[in-house]
């Protein structure tokens, strides 16, 4: 009759558990934490004037609402960020087509004013799987 | 020999770890920004982004190209090419090759589309004052004596490369000048090797390939009652859309709204029971050269004509240049054709109803 085999922890036993446990919890963190943080974030607002980038905001870092203003070719916007979306708060502009745009909200949309020659757009961070109403241009 | 198959099972932990890992990190790199450009130009703004390692370069090019047609092409700078030609009194004028051709095409659209697309609206659409932005509704009496210069037989293509454009016409290309554009990138793209980008000249989209990981490009449809809203999502590769709508210009006198889309047989905008309408080819299925210029042309003939002559026109034309439409009707209905029925994804909050036509 064979003696069943004893099973004993030895030091190296410990340095891999131990190192199993660190990889997968580091992993684990990280993995969710990316995840979480581009679900809440999500979306970042560039602004341009007359093609040219002069802001870029990630709307999941404010806290609350928060006003910047740009000038332009004579005209001046005062536009509003939030968690939830950006708008054209302002604009000393003619046509007012920027104001009247209302709040974009979704990566794709973009505010235009075109006699300032500045726009906001909203894009996807980088990573940010695509849900279904997500699109990268609209047309219209 | 513990130790060494201790340091196996530790290698293949890593190694799982690791391979957890990578779709994350390929995730990340597929959703890079590429090579992106913004310009004013055509009245309007374009997007322009370009992956791969000639994106800066293609999109260099095309900015310039866009630039070059806008100063070849504009009703509103004086030295240019259409500018001369409608200040000739009729006299023939040897324009650029390039003017030419696109005229040429027009007038060629135009017919096929028995004229709701015409380019001799010129003095029209200008006594509305939608060249200028100062909007004015011109009197009747004033509309009938213009319609009597549009008519797209006055447009006298010469074989020595000369235009004439007679009994008083006038030519305005603004209906078909950024399909055009984006054709014009579409060829830059693939003179540069440019295997996925998308562009958006002001209402004129063309996507080249797919995204960098393979999928297909979302491109929404604008609501015409929500400037921020959607009618529906096109999934696209190597396509062009074009929308055209009367909410995209407009200006309200005595509580009426004027939009900018006139009516070749009337003077007035058109009013067809259609708001919007998207016409959508793929980028190398049409023997016509040029989808994006057809596309262009033909969004703002379907608007002018409804959906039923629309429809039959789409019908009776699928087998030379097929294209498909998104139209939306003022009674809230959205009508997609059928080479669309798997690319089109509805908006399902919204409160439009949705049919396939076949």
């Amino acid at each position: 009759m064979k003696s069943s085999v004893k099973l004993h922890f030895c030091r190296w036993d410990l340095i891999v558990a131990a190192a199993i446990l660190l990889l997968a919890g580091g992993l684990t963190f990280g993995y969710w934490g990316q995840t979480v943080s581009a679900a809440g974030s999500g979306l970042t607002a560039v602004v341009s004037a007359n093609g040219e980038e002069i802001d870029r905001v990630d709307l999941a870092s404010l806290k609350t609402a928060e006003e910047r203003t740009y000038t332009d070719l004579g005209y001046t916007l005062t536009v509003e960020f939030s968690p939830d979306g950006v708008c054209v708060e302002t604009s000393d502009c003619p046509t007012q087509d920027c104001v009247h745009t209302g709040t974009i909200t979704r990566a794709g949309q973009s505010i235009v004013c075109l006699p300032a020659r500045i726009s906001v757009q909203l894009k996807a961070d980088v990573g940010q799987a695509a849900s279904s109403g997500d699109f990268d241009v609209m047309i219209g | 020999m513990k130790k060494i198959l201790s340091m196996i099972v530790l290698a293949a932990v890593l190694c799982a770890l690791a391979g957890c890992a990578a779709p994350a990190k390929s995730a990340a790199s597929s959703g890079g920004d590429g090579a992106s450009a913004e310009i004013f130009a055509m009245d309007t703004v374009m997007d322009l982004t370009a992956y791969g390692d000639n994106g800066e370069t293609a999109l260099k090019a095309a900015e310039e190209k866009i630039n070059a047609l806008e100063d070849l092409l504009s009703r509103t700078r004086e030295d240019s090419e259409i500018s001369k030609l409608n200040a000739a009194g009729g006299q023939p004028v040897e324009v650029d090759p390039e003017a030419f051709s696109l005229i040429s095409r027009a007038q060629g659209l135009g017919y096929a589309v028995d004229s709701t697309f015409n380019i001799t609206i010129a003095p029209v659409v200008s006594a509305w004052g939608f060249t200028t932005d100062h909007y004015q509704v011109p009197s009747q009496a004033e509309l009938s004596e213009l319609l009597t210069h549009v008519d797209l037989a006055d447009i006298e293509l010469n074989p020595d490369g000369t235009v004439a454009l007679k009994n008083g016409a006038s030519i305005d290309l603004g209906g078909i000048a950024k399909g055009y554009a984006s054709d014009c990138v579409s060829d830059i793209f693939t003179d540069n090797g440019i295997t996925s980008g998308k562009i958006s000249l002001g209402g004129n989209v063309y996507v080249c390939g797919g995204k960098v990981d393979g999928t297909p490009w979302r491109v929404a449809v604008q609501d015409p009652k929500d400037e921020t809203g959607w009618v529906g999502v096109l999934k696209l590769k190597d396509a062009f859309a074009v929308t055209s709508g009367g909410y995209q210009r407009y200006f309200e006198e005595n509580g009426k709204r004027y939009h900018h889309i006139i009516d070749p047989a009337t003077g007035y905008p058109a009013e067809s029971g259609l708001v919007s309408v998207t016409v959508v080819a793929n980028a190398y299925q049409t023997s016509a050269t040029g989808s994006g210029t057809m596309c262009d042309a033909y969004s703002t003939a379907f608007f002018v004509m409804g959906a039923d002559k629309a429809l039959n026109f789409w019908r009776s034309n699928q087998s030379k240049d097929p294209f498909d439409l998104v139209l939306v009707t003022e009674d809230n209905r959205v009508l997609v054709t059928s080479g669309l029925a798997d690319e089109f994804e509805e908006n399902e909050g919204s409160d439009y109803t949705y049919e396939i036509v076949r």
